[in-house]
């Protein structure tokens, strides 16, 4: 009955409206009404396109796929014309209203006729409808969306009526053009004291301390604010702060985030950050180094320089996955997906994401704009699931510390003459050599069926699975989860031989285990069955692709052999693929050897005693390839590995397993294509000269002592040298491929359903790309710089401009399209657009201070009660910017009045105080650091995706997950929680109360205090009102001590014993009151 | 200049801070709503309705417990009599068809088929099959409804999770209690209206994260709160030590006396509003301690949820919890209990992670039943996905591993709205595919907002120029369930 009646009274209207008639057309009195109140002209971009963009565009918009009725009402051709469900018809008649489609439906209150439709569940306000109306009436005029025009620099403007005011820059100028405007005034400069820390916070981030203020007090010159400015433009501290924001833009983290989100090391990307911000970095240079610092020239030559390369982490930021069962190739989409993205977000404020699946439903960017600007990203040999190891994902740099470089070299010397030496003793071994052959040992070879020098294991699974060259060694056989199996052998031809079905494996450790600076060789008898697509044949490493391949294998795909040799692959790894196909249903015997030089051409594959030609895919290994784990560390194992494809079906015989690199005379024994018989047993003169070259050969490879142990010197150098890398630091970067990846338009944004190829390209709705350009991503990183180009200035000044005014002259930082704000000073945004590219050549430190210096930034934030109704936001500008801090700045403040504060600028992420078992819920424990570290600045505080940091997260520092450029700013009573109750700011009340303890009078303690915390003088009520609460809570205190445990105990910070505890206790409660309020919490 | 952006409106004087939460609400209404009429309907019948059909509220609050990790419907709901026979049989290629494996068993070289090694028996009125290993949830079988047939495109952990939570694979949306929170507001001034429970007894196999209860591009006021067990069950909610609630109580006084002095200056509503904080915060310092006490309970009450419920942050001891909530009208309260994924081992996990959890879960049936709860409370009980008919790793008969399995799945839901003693949607013998009645994941979103007399459709938030729902673009009502 109740679901009747209301379905009853929500179907009937309540009322029947009175209609007025404009234009011939009937229309509701409410829309006639807003019709009136309309300004005479309506502006498209500023008035029409809103309404259009965000109540048709959804279905009459860009996307193609979803334009309903074939109908879009973006592009006033396609508006014009005949609806092709409708001939005849039009949507949009310029000038006539009962001519245009467009007009009677929105009036419409029939469902099946009225836009938009009900189940689009909009609706337009009167105010919109006559928007709509008058916009048809007066000529239905488009015009191209005002961020896709190139800005251009008006006139500054002059100022008439506005008297006694005295514009600073050109910055005052527009804004006073439209106070005057709109009939307001401009405030007057901010009293001293707050102005110094607004402009000391928003420069530094950190407050001005109290000689600081005195400085600028006493100062009467008249420019002594601009030295305030000069002198804080100066100050590293200008490099943290800017950093802040752009580690938010770049989603830098220390963690790299998804399920398991493990921690990692990117700081020196954040330090490059801050110092390139100190260095006042041109941002055409910023933008270049960070998307393409790899592909760029360095100041001292061709390649770049080590910086350069670091800036490149930008493209790394970016969340990684290691969960164990995911698919590579969709993580890999995903990440590339991510750099898009945040291309998009970062310098364009263009949400291009959104046509990841479909063209955009706002904006003029087709899902092949979107994946043509995903090319450019695609090109990096990377991983999609990463290393369960915690190494990092490749590609990588070395960040070796000054020392380390020294080792390095003198260590890469050492084995460059190392190597000559070697060669010389070989060239100096044939009188050795002619010795030997008269000793008789040669006939010697005879007898041995397979090689006999650096042995170490040989199976031939005639009874089991025992290594006969030491029986101690048995094998056995293991799967990914389960009881292990039996080993099953079936006799053939070639007597027993081991079946394997692909989930099993014969684990032969300790046998294989190799050093990438140890030379060995692995043969194996194989026959693989027709049906036999892709798995390992033999590897040593812990797992398939979790590990990154961590170790070396051989394996079988597309119908090639695959050897690799690996710390982390795919980038820090030689990897090489047979030319050849693999052969079915008979025997072959595969062979591959390495000769410990940590190259591609000292690694190789034979096949029945041919050495395969091969297509080399990456030849960079740089760091070593077993897991350093003496008790576990994996040894060779037999046709499958953990979570991967084994060698399903097929048969394996003979695995011999060398600590030396066999010569080819050796692996033609093994491969039954030769025998030592048919040599040695000719008299020594009769022999030809390839006969003497086998033997001089394996004499050298596998005789000569003196060659031996300039071999041994040479391998015990490298592998010193693979042990002084281990620990250097490594940073991810970007790393072009050789051979552009091909990349495709991804239907539905699927990784695994691929449409038409696409190429590199940049939306022409925004600027074509130049065909003079490179199509890499440098190309792309010039193309955002191009003087053409309508947005990178434009949403460059208007972070920048956020940063300082609180809110953006565009409010939506982050959507500059057609559902973005339109911006508040238009002409401003261009002028400084231009100025800023053009006139400044990008210089960042001179914006900002044309910005700070501003008679506009300077105002009062104080105002009436009517103008704060009026402009609630503070979009005129009549008033000074008042924002609350932000996370960080609030606990560096309270760091930097209890003088808690340890400036060391850069390095690794700190931990601080954080409550105990929050990292718990994701499997961490957080070790919480107990030097001065605690007390670094809040940039440095390690950024753990998975749980955020109570401190900073509960004041909406956001969890960097992905490109932020706009910040939320919230008001919850969590946030009470944190500044009263979190050890950080009682401990640093309680400092701050012992310093207060130590003061004459109660007075001059508050006023220090509150000086330290809020950076003014309290005023007279202020201190009467604190001196009484100091007394009330020293009498709590006196009366019963327990009660100052917390306050006086919390934190590393070892208390003056000597103070009296229920003073020093006391004056923390009136140091952290101080902290709760608002002199502190805002900066006005 | 009309604002293009909707933001949340708020009235910031200290009169209406009481009101904010539900001033987003409103604002929300007028941003979805058909209009006057709507709302005007809405408050003329005493309920709140959204949209041009209002859809009453069946439920008022709901207790979401997420089985993380994805429980078995083999051993659990989905009996599958037939497989007995079929111990190491290949799964046929006529039933997977090709469909996706994850990377840890796609390369394995056979899929054995692996019964359930549990016995099941019927129950209830209803005779519903129930395994052995729930014998309490057994006994209420008769209030739950079943749905056999739920399914997700996810197969892997992080996106799966994500997913249900947030109705999208990929970090950054808001959560589903976020949403509810968002649009529903509190009914209670002094708790959050949206709290998470995680057990600690869970073997914490895969992980958590708290971006599952985050508040993505929502307000953060809509966020999650976890309680913890320990003795700070809240962030910071304890004052130092040895300071009181009266201490802290005239400390906040002086402290709201100076902001008043301080903001004679400015006139700045922010001011008002964050007074207004710090007295929510001073109530949560009462009222958190206060709900979470469960030592005032009878014995017969602890006995009802089992032995675990005495130890704090236990599974049990948050399902006693979690009606202390309800009872408060705390709106969205969601338990995790981790520890379902069973790769290997199934038998002996399985056991063990029902044993954890049957009891307490029944527990918390019964007791808000007899207190009238469940009538317009929603209990919702599930995983991000469901485990594989053949074995991960080696089949042996009493041992074997299940591998993460999306294409089916069983959830129960019971209490307000929903038909009690039902079971919905069917799958084939090897529940592998689905074969009646098919439950996505954004329709199990879109049924559950409607349950609270939400229409998916309509609440939205408007994001970086696009209105984002918990559904996406999808999601229909899964009409067969309500009762």
């Amino acid at each position: 009955m109740m679901r009747l009646l209301l379905f009853f009274f929500a179907s009937v209207p309540f009322w029947f409206p009175t209609t007025k008639t404009i234009d011939g057309v009937k229309v509701p009195e409410e829309v006639a009404s807003a019709y009136d109140k309309l300004p005479a002209e309506l502006d498209y971009n500023q008035h029409v396109k809103p309404v259009l963009s965000d109540k048709c565009f959804a279905c009459h918009g860009p996307d193609k796929a979803k334009q309903k009725a074939g109908l879009r009402l973006d592009v006033a051709q396609a508006a014009y014309g005949s609806l092709p469900e409708n001939p005849g018809k039009v949507a949009v008649k310029p000038g006539n209203l009962a001519k245009s489609e467009l007009v009677h439906r929105i009036l419409s209150n029939d469902p099946d006729y009225q836009m938009p439709t009900p189940q689009s569940h909009l609706t337009l306000t009167a105010e919109e409808k006559a928007i709509l109306l008058k916009w048809v009436k007066t000529g239905a005029v488009y015009k191209p969306h005002w961020a896709f025009v190139k800005p251009e620099k008006k006139a500054v403007p002059t100022l008439n009526g506005l008297s006694g005011y005295s514009p600073v820059n050109e910055i005052d100028y527009f804004v006073g053009q439209r106070l005057v405007r709109e009939g307001l005034t401009p405030s007057v400069e901010a009293p001293k004291e707050l102005l110094l820390r607004r402009l000391s916070l928003d420069v530094t981030g950190l407050p001005p301390t109290t000689a600081e203020i005195d400085a600028f007090l006493a100062d009467k010159s008249p420019n002594a604010y601009e030295k305030q400015v000069d002198r804080l433009l100066a100050s590293p501290h200008f490099g943290e702060r800017m950093a802040t924001d752009w580690l938010d833009v770049a989603r830098y983290a220390d963690s790299h985030g998804y399920t398991v989100d493990r921690l990692r090391d990117m700081s020196p990307y954040r330090d490059w950050v801050i110092n390139a911000f100190n260095q006042n970095m041109r941002y055409d240079a910023f933008i270049h180094q960070q998307l393409a610092g790899d592909l760029m020239k360095g100041p001292t030559g061709n390649t770049p320089s080590r910086d350069m390369l670091i800036a490149t982490a930008f493209n790394r930021n970016h969340q990684q996955n290691m969960e164990g069962g995911i698919v590579e190739e969709e993580f890999q989409t995903e990440y590339v997906m991510d750099r898009a993205n945040t291309f998009g977000d970062a310098f364009m404020a263009l949400s291009l994401g959104c046509a990841r699946c479909h063209d955009h439903k706002y904006d003029p960017i087709s899902q092949k704009n979107y994946y043509e600007l995903y090319s450019f990203f695609n090109n990096v040999r990377e991983a999609g699931q990463i290393s369960w190891n915690d190494d990092l994902p490749t590609p990588t740099l070395l960040l070796p510390t000054e020392k380390q470089e020294e080792l390095i070299r003198f260590m890469q010397s050492s084995m460059k003459e190392q190597e000559t030496k070697l060669a010389k003793t070989v060239d100096a071994s044939d009188a050795s050599f002619q010795t030997w052959l008269g000793t008789g040992e040669p006939q010697k070879l005879k007898t041995q069926a397979v090689p006999q020098v650096g042995l170490q294991g040989f199976f031939t699974f005639e009874d089991s699975l025992r290594n006969t060259v030491n029986p101690s060694h048995k094998g056995k056989m293991k799967r990914d989860a389960g009881d292990a199996d039996k080993p099953v052998f079936s006799k053939t031809a070639r007597g027993q031989v081991l079946e394997l079905n692909g989930d099993s494996y014969a684990d032969l450790r300790p046998v294989g285990v190799f050093r990438k600076s140890e030379p060995f060789s692995v043969g194996i008898w194989a026959w693989f069955p027709k049906d036999f697509k892709e798995g390992v044949i033999f590897h040593k490493s812990n797992a398939e692709r979790l590990y990154n391949f961590k170790g070396f294998h051989l394996h079988a795909k597309n119908n090639r052999f695959e050897i690799c040799m690996a710390h982390t692959a795919p980038s820090n790894a030689i990897t090489r693929q047979s030319n050849q196909p693999i052969p079915r249903e008979r025997w072959v015997q595969l062979t591959m050897t390495y000769d410990g030089s940590s190259k591609a051409n000292g690694f190789k594959l034979f096949m029945d005693g041919a050495e395969l030609g091969m297509e080399t895919v990456m030849d960079q290994l740089y760091k070593d390839i077993i897991f350093y784990d003496v008790k576990n560390e994996t040894g060779l194992q037999i046709g499958g590995w953990w979570r991967g494809l084994g060698f399903k079906g097929g048969k394996v015989d003979d695995v011999v397993v060398y600590n030396r690199t066999l010569t080819p005379f050796e692996i033609k024994i093994l491969a039954n294509k030769a025998t030592w018989q048919a040599i040695v047993d000719k008299p020594v003169a009769s022999l030809s000269q390839e006969e003497r070259a086998v033997l001089k050969d394996y004499y050298v490879s596998a005789v000569d002592a003196a060659v031996a142990a300039e071999r041994a010197v040479l391998q015990q150098q490298r592998t010193a040298f693979s042990d002084s890398t281990r620990h250097i630091a490594e940073i991810m970067v970007m790393q072009e491929m050789p051979t552009p990846k091909r990349s495709y338009l991804l239907q539905r944004g699927q990784y695994d359903a691929p449409g038409a190829e696409v190429f590199p390209a940049t939306p022409a709705s925004v600027l074509p790309f130049s065909a003079t350009l490179p199509k890499n991503r440098l190309g792309l990183a010039q193309w955002l710089t191009d003087p053409n180009h309508p947005l990178t200035a434009r949403v460059a000044v208007n972070r920048y401009w956020q940063n300082f005014f609180g809110t953006g002259l565009v409010k939506t930082t982050e959507d500059f399209g057609n559902q973005g704000e339109l911006p508040s000073h238009p002409e401003l945004l261009d002028w400084l657009a231009v100025t800023f590219r053009q006139d400044y050549g990008w210089d960042v430190k001179r914006l900002v201070k044309l910005m700070v210096m501003s008679a506009t930034y300077r105002q009062d934030s104080r105002t009436s009660a009517e103008l704060r109704e009026r402009d609630p936001e503070n979009r005129l500008l009549a008033r000074g910017p008042a924002t609350r801090l932000t996370a960080e700045m609030l606990r560096d403040n309270a760091l930097v009045a209890s003088g808690l504060l340890n400036t060391k600028i850069g390095g690794k992420s700190v931990k601080p105080y954080q409550p105990d078992g929050l990292w718990e819920i994701n499997s961490m424990t957080y070790k919480m650091d107990t030097t001065d570290a605690i007390y670094r600045r809040s940039l440095y505080v390690i950024v753990k995706r998975s749980v955020p940091n109570p401190t900073l997260g509960t004041f909406d520092a956001p969890t960097r997950s992905s490109c932020i450029v706009r910040r939320q700013r919230t008001n919850t009573p969590l946030q009470a929680l944190v500044t009263l109750n979190d050890p950080t700011y009682v401990e640093a009340s309680r400092v701050m109360g012992e310093q207060m303890a130590r003061q004459k009078q109660v007075s001059e303690a508050i006023e220090w205090a509150y000086r330290q915390l809020t950076g003014k003088r309290p005023n007279e009520n202020e201190v009467k009102l604190l001196d009484k609460l100091y007394t009330t809570q020293y009498e709590t205190f006196k009366a019963n001590s327990t009660k100052t445990k917390g306050w006086l105990k919390t934190g590393l910070k070892k208390i003056d014993t000597t103070l009296e505890p229920a003073q020093v206790a006391a004056y923390a409660v009136v140091a952290n009151t101080i902290l709760n309020s608002d002199a502190t919490i805002t900066k006005r | 200049m009309t604002p293009h952006h909707d933001e949340p409106f708020r009235l910031h004087t200290p009169e209406f801070s009481g009101l904010n939460q539900q001033l987003d609400r409103r604002d929300f209404l007028k941003r979805t709503a058909s209009g006057l009429g709507a709302m005007a309907l809405g408050s003329l019948l005493g309920t709140p309705s959204f949209g041009a059909t209002p859809i009453l509220p069946k439920a008022k609050r709901v207790v979401y417990l997420f089985m993380a990790g994805g429980p078995s419907q083999f051993e659990t709901f989905d009996y599958k009599p037939k497989l007995q026979s079929m111990l190491g049989a290949a799964l046929p290629d006529s039933v997977r068809k090709g469909q996706r494996l994850t990377g840890m068993s796609a390369n394995q070289a056979s899929l054995p088929i692996a019964p359930s090694v549990y016995g099941f028996k019927q129950h209830g009125t209803t005779r519903t099959w129930v395994s052995e290993l729930l014998p309490y949830t057994a006994q209420v079988v008769d209030d739950l409804c079943l749905i056999k047939s739920v399914y997700t495109e996810q197969i892997n952990h992080d996106p799966a999770i994500t997913f249900f939570q947030t109705g999208h694979q990929l970090p950054g949306r808001p959560s589903i209690g976020s949403w509810v929170s968002y649009g529903l507001g509190s009914e209670n001034q002094n708790l959050p209206s949206f709290i998470v429970l995680v057990s600690k007894d869970a073997s914490k196999d895969q992980p958590l994260y708290a971006r599952l209860w985050g508040n993505g591009f929502l307000p953060s006021e809509y966020q999650g709160v976890q309680f913890r067990s320990g003795k700070d069950p809240v962030l910071f909610l304890n004052n130092p030590e040895g300071y009181d609630g009266n201490d802290r109580e005239q400390m906040l006084g002086y402290l709201s006396q100076l902001n008043r002095l301080q903001n004679d200056t400015w006139g700045d509503p922010e001011v008002n509003a964050r007074i207004a904080q710090y007295e929510m915060a001073y109530r949560m310092q009462t009222s958190v301690p206060e709900v979470m006490d469960t030592s005032q309970e009878p014995d017969e009450v602890f006995d009802l949820y089992g032995p675990g419920s005495r130890d704090k942050g236990s599974y049990a001891a948050n399902c006693l919890l979690a009606r202390k909530l309800l009872e408060k009208d705390v709106r969205f309260v969601q338990l995790y209990h981790q520890g379902w994924d069973h790769h290997g081992s199934l038998p002996k996990g399985m056991a063990k992670q029902c044993k954890q959890i049957d009891q307490a879960t029944a527990g918390l049936l019964i007791d808000l039943k007899r207190r009238g709860l469940l009538e317009d409370t929603l209990v919702v009980w599930g995983g991000e996905f469901g485990r594989t008919v053949y074995s991960q790793g080696k089949l042996a008969a009493n041992d074997y591993g299940r591998d993460h399995h999306p294409r089916c799945f069983t959830m129960w839901m019971a209490g307000a709205g929903v038909k009690s003693g039902f079971s919905y949607g069917q799958t084939d013998d090897f529940s592998y595919n689905i074969v009646k009645d098919p439950v996505h994941v954004h329709d199990f979103q879109a049924t559950l907002l409607h349950l609270m007399g939400v229409d998916h459709e309509q609440l939205t938030y408007k994001y970086q120029g696009r209105r984002f729902r918990l559904t996406d673009v999808h999601g229909k009502l899964v009409k067969g369930i309500l009762s």
